[in-house]
């Protein structure tokens, strides 16, 4: 029949536009922030405000440094609290646990993935803040780089917008790279096992192998996730326009400074311009970090597939 | 001489009886087939070989398997020996994502082979071995999964072969495979059993016949008959063995009737099978669907008792099962 035929290419249609659409919009916020951005970017240099560390607003003094290093500091230290610890977490639950241990487990990792993130940000202030406060003296004079704490440390620091940032990707890395682990196909086991290779052998060897593109996937999703993390973390980092010199230090990422300021003093010239061009640098910085993962990923598959 | 002795060997899935007190030796350097219609426990056996069905919940076994001096089924014999010492073929090939090189390398890397050059001379060896070399000694960098299927299965035999194992295990290991690839993996066999011994589970009875010194019939989880490959397959004692190699012989029995019993439980299906046949005149032949597993063992056995013959029991899919039935009383 020919109505049939005819739903058929519209259904098919309206699945392409609604891909369309949605890819395109990505494009559409970005020139929309780029055109709110361009008035700074008319009468500043981009070296001086991607590089300057001073801001100050009411002069007409833009640098955004201190920021974009926030951002990265704070999102790198929180993967590398959750890179290691969730992909054990998801091996141990894909490979060794229990059935009765899996069914407690995995749906309290969902309901963590679930709580939104003010939560966090007040589990941060009243437990992780003051924990960060109380370690920091230990390492005052120690003489490490990035752990030597500059005197007085109130806690609301690096460190603590990493730990609350690392428990908030947490889920989310072990639910998906579980999942990746348990559609590794049994006969790449088989394969190991049968030529006398250990449990921990075949897991190292063969398992993570397998999985390392889902991984990788999966690591890209919680970066984007942390690095885009606005309320948790402004609560605890301490919102301090410096460049820090240890993880005990406050620090100030993009998010905040978008979050805390957009909608006030708006009079002052070019401010609104700055935090869109804060938006817009965040933005760029999100997209090219997870096209650089992804063409690591294909060079990864391609070396294991061809 | 036998190499591998099974004593009382009985296997279950959760409460499925799949493997029924099982004792038969197997002999040294030689082709021994087990052959025996789908669902009846050759794999089964295999993995109680290599403790492979270590691996899936609810498998219990019981009994005792002796290769050599070890007592492969004993909680203080280590797996890894126990694997070391067996190779294994798959039904599909599973090469590991990895180079080919790596592939072969595997095996002699977890067993601590470490030096460059030595690894290079494994490879090598077993590659010829396999009979791949020729086809990828210019490309040993390249990823296992671009070889054709055929190539790949040779892979898995010489990685095999790389852990120096004194038994193969192939788990119908041309079934996946075009009729050349296959021919290719039945000569490598033939070669390798001057060294190794051998144990091939096939449906093919050509293969069987062209490849096996002794065969092992199993049927639904029972030893049926065992013997030199030429007695059992041309001239077997059990009604049973007669049937199965007919039966794959005659591909396509013509059936005088039909039923459909899909969707039935155990003993309805039994039920209608009976007045099926009841209807029928002697020697008349019915054929028979059923997807209930536990119809699939029963009914045969069931029809037995009544003094019929089965003609033969056949996986179609993965859940329907063809009984072919001769009226005999
Ligand atoms: N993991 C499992 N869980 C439950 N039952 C199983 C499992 N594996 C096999 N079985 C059952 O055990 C019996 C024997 O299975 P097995 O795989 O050994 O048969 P097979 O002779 O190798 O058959 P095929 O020729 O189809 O490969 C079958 O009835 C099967 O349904
Ligand atoms: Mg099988």
């Amino acid at each position: 029949m020919n109505f049939r035929r005819l739903k058929d290419a519209f259904a098919g249609r309206l699945m392409l536009a609604a891909a369309v659409f949605s890819s395109v919009l990505v494009f559409i916020v970005a020139i929309a922030l780029y055109l709110r951005s361009e008035p700074i970017l008319e009468v500043k240099s981009l070296g001086e405000l991607l590089l300057g560390s001073a801001w100050l607003p009411s002069q007409s003094i833009f640098g955004f440094y201190p920021f974009i290093l926030g951002t990265v500091i704070v999102t790198a230290l929180a993967m590398v609290f959750a890179i290691p610890l969730s992909i054990l977490s998801a091996v141990y639950l894909a490979e060794y646990a229990n059935e009765r241990l899996k069914s407690i487990v995995l749906p309290l990792i969902d309901l963590l993935a679930g709580i939104p993130p003010v939560v966090f940000g007040v589990f941060g202030v009243l437990a992780v803040v003051p924990l960060v406060a109380g370690i920091a003296p230990l390492f005052k004079d120690s003489g490490i780089p990035f752990l030597n704490g500059g005197g007085y440390a109130t806690g609301y620091s690096v460190l603590a917008g990493g730990i609350v940032l690392a428990i908030m990707v947490f889920p989310i890395i072990i639910s998906i790279s579980y999942e990746v682990f348990k559609a590794v196909p049994f006969e790449v086991r088989e394969a190991s096992l049968s030529l006398g290779a250990t449990r921990w052998q075949t897991i190292k060897h063969a398992v993570i192998r397998t999985a390392l593109p889902g991984i990788a996937a999966a690591v890209i999703l919680g970066f984007s996730r942390a690095i885009g993390e606005t309320m948790a973390v402004l609560m605890v980092v301490g919102n301090v326009v410096k460049i820090p010199s240890s993880i005990f230090d406050s620090t100030y990422p993009l998010t905040a400074l978008i979050a805390n300021n957009y909608g006030e003093m708006m009079s002052i010239p070019l401010y609104d311009s700055a935090l869109l061009l804060a938006a817009l640098i965040l933005m760029l910085i999100i997209l090219f970090s997870t096209l650089g993962a992804r063409l690591i990923l294909v060079r990864i598959e391609r070396r294991m597939h061809g | 001489m036998s190499h591998i002795t099974i004593q009382n060997l009985s296997a279950f899935y959760g409460d499925h009886h799949a493997l029924r007190d099982i004792t038969v030796e197997i002999p040294e350097k030689l082709i021994t087939a087990i052959i025996g219609p789908s669902g009846c426990g050759k794999s089964t056996l295999l993995k109680c070989f290599n403790r492979l069905i270590d691996l899936t919940d609810g498998a219990r076994v019981s009994g005792k398997i002796i290769v050599g001096n070890m007592d492969v089924l004993n909680g203080g014999t280590d797996v890894t020996d126990v694997r070391r010492r067996m190779g294994l073929l798959p039904q599909k090939p599973n090469p590991l994502p990895m180079s080919i090189y790596d592939n072969v390398a595997y095996g002699p890397r977890l067993h601590g082979v470490k030096e460059k050059k030595k690894l290079d001379e494994i490879v090598e060896k077993y590659l010829k071995i396999g009979g791949l070399w020729d086809e990828v000694r210019d490309r040993l960098k390249s990823p296992a999964s671009k070889l054709s299927i055929g190539q790949q299965q040779r892979l898995c035999l010489a990685r095999g072969l790389a852990v120096e194992p004194e038994i193969i295990l192939c788990d119908e290991p041309t079934s996946a495979l075009d009729p050349v690839s296959s021919q290719h993996i039945e000569q490598q066999l033939l070669k390798l059993k001057n060294d190794y011994t051998i144990v091939i589970v096939t449906h093919n009875i050509h293969q069987a016949m062209r490849l096996a010194d002794y065969v092992i019939h199993l049927y639904l989880g029972e030893l049926v008959e065992h013997g030199p490959a030429n007695e059992v397959l041309e001239n077997p004692k059990e009604e049973r063995t007669r049937a199965y190699i007919n039966g794959t012989f005659l591909a396509d029995v013509k059936a005088d009737q039909e039923i459909n019993l899909k969707g039935n439980m155990c003993p309805y299906n039994f039920v209608y099978a009976k007045q099926a046949l009841h209807a029928l005149e002697k020697g008349k032949i019915l054929k028979l669907i059923v997807d209930d597993p536990t119809a699939v063992t029963e009914v045969p056995r069931g029809m037995e008792a009544g003094g019929h013959e089965v003609v033969s029991v056949r996986q179609q899919n993965k859940t329907d099962w063809e009984i072919i039935i001769r009226k005999k009383s």
